[in-house]
């Protein structure tokens, strides 16, 4: 057998030379064994290259336009094509929505912390007005009123649990403790406070 | 949409273009699903060019809407026929831009060269720079070597529908992969060896 015999009756590089004489020429010519070595090698590069190449396709767009067209075709009425990607937008969707309420359900649950309310804005006082400081009892180590010192002062009207009366001594039944209770704080030039006034009038009562 | 039955055979593509005839949009949907993307391979490998290779997908499945489509079971099947289709496009398109990519060699008359065991860089066609050096052998092809390399070897098209798809009959599919396989052989060589490969290209016999 020639080589040229060989090439001409032999199958694709891919297949196996089952033919006895194409094996036996193959064992003995040297060229030909390294002519279909390639051809074999080349062979498994371009399933390769194939493999590398099975996902692409054409874009989701190219669909969309031909449902357009084969509706339009056949005269059928234009609808929305919902196209490839639907399901991922709906998923998406669906995935921001559980985020959000995820969220918003922490935050309410976060401990809240106490806070003061403050009713009013800061209420500047001068120590012409004497009588707007009726009823202020001095806090324990303040500087003391600020009438004595003729000392601007800042009134700031706040929500306290009734609770606070008892560092001033006064009495406060057990159940009542946690009622809010409006007072005037009295905030010195240095912002600390000086004294307080509760207007509750059964803050004294207590 | 009727569903069908679990343990049916899946349709063949003639009966998904009967259902198309009828109307029927999940047909026509089945059939694109099932063919755009080697079609879409084809003619980016043909063209080099998404945009075009989007269109040449879409003018396929718009042609074989139309009536006289020209479809004909007898003479081969409806994925050579696509083929083809595609095929015609990608041609026409290549025309007018002139973007055919010819290594100038009139190969069909010409013998087949020989191979020259250089040092064998098809070793590592398996690997990720071998296979980007098969895929710029593959682009550097002349128009007709690159078309049956493929289909027939890269979307594994068989020969019959090859020959549908090229117009020519299985012989010639034939001869031509065969020819391209040898210059895909000879670029992969000169590529990794070009020194030698040019020593190789040197004439050994004078015919003056």
């Amino acid at each position: 057998m020639t080589c040229q015999d060989f090439w001409n009756s032999m199958p694709e590089p891919g297949q196996v030379a089952s033919d006895l004489l194409l094996s036996a020429h193959l064992s003995e010519c040297p060229n030909c064994a390294a002519r279909m070595q390639q051809q074999r090698r080349l062979q498994t590069g371009l399933r390769a290259l194939s493999a590398t190449e099975r996902r692409v396709g054409a874009p989701a767009r190219v669909e969309t336009r031909l449902l357009v067209a084969f509706r339009q075709h056949e005269g059928l009425p234009a609808r929305r094509v919902a196209g490839r990607w639907a399901p991922a937008f709906v998923w998406a969707a669906a995935i921001a929505a559980m985020l959000l309420l995820g969220v918003v359900l922490v935050r309410n649950r976060q401990p809240q912390p106490v806070r003061v309310e403050v009713r009013h804005s800061l209420e500047l006082a001068s120590a012409d007005s004497p009588g707007r400081f009726e009823g202020f009892i001095p806090l324990p180590n303040s500087a003391g009123l600020a009438t004595e010192n003729e000392e601007d002062v800042n009134l700031v009207r706040v929500s306290l649990p009734r609770s606070a009366m008892l560092a001033l001594g006064l009495e406060v039944s057990e159940d009542r403790a946690a009622e809010l209770v409006e007072a005037d704080i009295m905030l010195g030039s240095d912002g600390l406070a000086r004294a307080v006034r509760f207007l509750d009038s059964d803050s004294l009562l207590d | 949409m009727k569903s069908r039955p679990l343990e049916m055979p899946p349709e063949t593509e003639d009966e998904l273009l009967l259902r198309i005839r009828s109307g029927d949009e999940a047909a026509f949907l089945a059939l694109y699903r099932r063919r755009q993307a080697a079609l879409f391979r084809f003619a980016l490998h043909m063209c080099g060019s998404v945009p075009v290779a989007e269109d040449v997908t879409q003018d396929v499945f718009l042609a074989l809407l139309r009536e006289e489509c020209g479809y004909d079971p007898e003479r081969g099947t409806l994925s050579g026929y696509l083929f083809g289709i595609a095929r015609k496009l990608v041609l026409r398109h290549l025309e007018r831009g002139r973007a055919d990519v010819t290594l100038d060699l009139d190969a069909d008359e010409s013998p087949a060269a020989e191979l020259r065991v250089i040092d064998d860089p098809l070793l590592e066609l398996t690997h990720r720079e071998g296979i980007e050096a098969l895929r710029r052998a593959v682009a550097a092809l002349p128009r007709r070597y690159r078309e049956v390399v493929v289909l027939c070897d890269l979307e594994e098209v068989d020969y019959a529908d090859a020959a549908v798809a090229l117009g020519c009959p299985i012989g010639t599919v034939r001869s031509r992969l065969h020819r391209a396989r040898g210059l895909l052989l000879d670029k992969l060589n000169q590529e990794r060896n070009p020194r030698q490969s040019l020593d190789a290209l040197k004439p050994v016999r004078c015919l003056l």
